[in-house]
């Protein structure tokens, strides 16, 4: 699929596709260029504003997720601590399309990591309308957030169900040729089928496993979160996550990138084994809001420190 | 979050990264049951932190407790900082067991400081545990201002801090709520016959920091005066990055994030 380049956007490289390159760390996805395979998940860094020297060092940010109209997300407390992890219930805070369009991304600048706009919406138009709105702005690319209810389709969220992934996608493609990327859950659904579903709707990589669905109770005996109840991050969730990457990796062409529970920079190591090209670090940046420059460099330290060097993990990021 | 807001986050973005930095502990204290006072050298933080800001602690080297406990600065010197916490759980509980000589991992400073008034008749109030972060406040107020300092607690045993208070030479009233020191009753009991004493006079800024009901009647009783809370809760991150922490804004406009449009809060601007 070749697209031109719309003026405003970021150059896109298509003779780069599916490659390492061999003189660093860089990663291509979708013919776009990461200057490393490190993502900071959506939710987890806010809008890159409050730490952009560590957003420079990452190969991008994907904001939080961005709505068409404002969202004051869910009432307190949003975050409860489980073993390994956090069970967190934010509800998408966010400005709204308009005035993130307007005030957020303007501020939004971090020299060569690239931006990723993650998408959510209450119905498939919703999705594409947000799309539509940012398309002329200076980002790299979409995420699209298909794990929120729909309340159209009866309370289920979107993610569960291949054929709404699938129109998801297809809307959002059609509002945009930049870099489209899927965000899939791994809750009651078997994540190689929506990986083909976004793949045959026109994604340009799906990215998982978001957060897994879960409950918890106070000391009284009360839901633990406001929103009654949430989604499991942290390590707790890594050997599930990488489990799921595995799957998708093997059922799609296009590529994957993998996140849960990433600390370290063996972490990272582990999802490319599973056959992710990139990855996503989210709930370690609560813990450290530089962690990523950390795991950056434990990834560079181990990778260079191995024979094959950085090019053999090129190769295993590879889905064919 | 409005326009505004936005603007002021972006404009508020520190230029430079807090520091996760280590931190040595110098002395560890039991102030009361459950309660421990532990001196910190670490120049970095001591030597920026304002009143009303604090820090992170990771409990442990481990991912186990995944998140770092947020603690308030109950004073500064020019190397170090003093945190006092109640134990409540795993973290506290690996944190309270410190011994000189060890190191804490912490991030900070964190939060916006409090407004650091002059000429002005300052009331701070303080129950329980949340006597500590105005401690370090009173400390940096009491020369410019007139202050007036009302402290709280179930008993005698556990009303913290007081020779540290005796020593700025500021107004004391104390309440205890068996009576073992002080008035017995509510330490908000005493915040009403003292504003009521002052309405006449220049209108005094009222900081308060302790047990939410505390709060809540401090909140009524300030009604029409400057009066902020220090907003003491469970948070994710601390630096602003992951909403996870929310007051309830009182114009209805949704939630303010208290890491970092507090956790020293205006009391009409939220709900309590």
């Amino acid at each position: 699929m070749t697209r031109s380049g719309n003026p405003k956007s970021e150059i896109r490289n298509p003779k780069s596709e599916s490659r390492t390159s061999s003189s660093g760390f860089r990663v291509s996805l979708g013919g776009v260029i990461f200057q490393n395979p490190i993502l900071l998940a959506s939710g987890t860094f806010g809008f890159g504003l409050e730490f952009p020297k560590v957003v420079r060092r990452m190969g991008g940010i994907v904001s939080k997720g961005i709505t068409p109209r404002p969202r004051a997300g869910n009432p307190p407390p949003r975050i409860w601590e489980v073993p390994h992890g956090i069970i967190n219930s934010v509800g998408l805070e966010n400005p709204g399309v308009e005035d993130f369009v307007q005030t957020v991304l303007p501020a939004m600048r971090f020299g060569r990591a690239r931006v990723l706009v993650n998408v959510a919406g209450d119905t498939v138009e919703e999705y594409a309308e947000v799309v539509r709105r940012i398309d002329s702005e200076p980002v790299a690319g979409f995420e699209l957030n298909v794990s929120c209810p729909n309340v159209r389709a009866g309370g289920v969220a979107f993610g569960r169900n291949p054929k709404l992934v699938a129109r998801i996608v297809k809307a959002a493609r059609r509002a945009t040729r930049k870099l489209l990327v899927t965000k899939l859950t791994a809750n009651f659904v078997d994540p190689a089928l929506t990986a083909r579903a976004a793949e045959d709707a026109g994604s340009d990589a799906v990215s998982l496993i978001n957060t897994v669905m879960a409950q918890a109770f106070d000391a009284r005996g009360r839901p633990a979160l406001g929103g009654g109840t949430g989604g499991l991050s942290g390590p707790a969730i890594k050997p599930f996550a990488l489990y799921c990457v595995q799957r998708a990796a093997q059922a799609v062409r296009i590529p994957v990138i993998g996140g849960g529970g990433i600390t370290s920079g063996r972490d990272v190591r582990e999802f490319l084994l599973a056959g992710a090209r990139m990855v996503q670090i989210g709930s370690v940046n609560l813990v450290d809001p530089c962690a990523g420059i950390r795991i950056l460099e434990e990834f560079r330290g181990r990778s260079e420190s191995r024979q094959s060097g950085p090019d053999r993990l090129g190769q295993e990021s590879r889905n064919q | 979050m409005t326009n505004d807001e936005i603007r002021m986050t972006i404009r508020s973005s520190r230029p430079a990264t807090p520091a996760c930095v280590q931190a040595r502990v110098v002395k560890r204290k039991l102030l009361a049951p459950d309660v421990v006072s532990v001196w910190l050298r670490v120049p970095e933080i001591a030597r920026v932190i304002q009143p009303g800001q604090f820090v992170q602690v990771k409990a442990s080297s481990s991912d186990e407790p995944f998140l770092r406990r947020p603690f308030s600065v109950a004073q500064q010197r020019r190397d170090g900082i003093r945190v006092i916490f109640r134990v409540v759980g795993q973290g506290t509980a690996l944190l309270a067991a410190a011994r000189p000589g060890d190191e804490w991992n912490i991030l900070g400073p964190l939060g916006r400081p409090a407004p650091l008034v002059r000429n002005r008749n300052v009331i701070i109030i303080g129950g329980g545990i949340g006597i500590a972060p105005l401690l370090f406040l009173a400390e940096r107020l009491c020369r410019q201002n007139r202050v007036h300092v009302l402290l709280g607690a179930q008993n005698r045993q556990e009303l913290i801090l007081l020779p540290e208070f005796r020593r700025l030479g500021v107004k004391l009233s104390l309440a205890t709520d068996d009576g073992s020191l002080g008035n017995e009753g509510f330490v908000t009991d005493t915040l009403q016959t003292v504003i009521c004493g002052l309405r006449s006079a220049i209108a005094p800024v009222v900081f308060a920091c302790g047990p939410r009901p505390m709060l809540r009647k401090a909140r009524k009783l300030t009604q029409g005066l400057e009066s902020y809370a220090f907003w003491e809760e469970r948070m994710g991150c601390g630096t602003g990055i992951c909403y996870g922490c929310a007051v309830k804004r009182a114009d209805g406009q949704g939630y303010l994030r208290f890491c970092q449009e507090g956790p020293v809060l205006k009391m009409s601007d939220i709900e309590i």
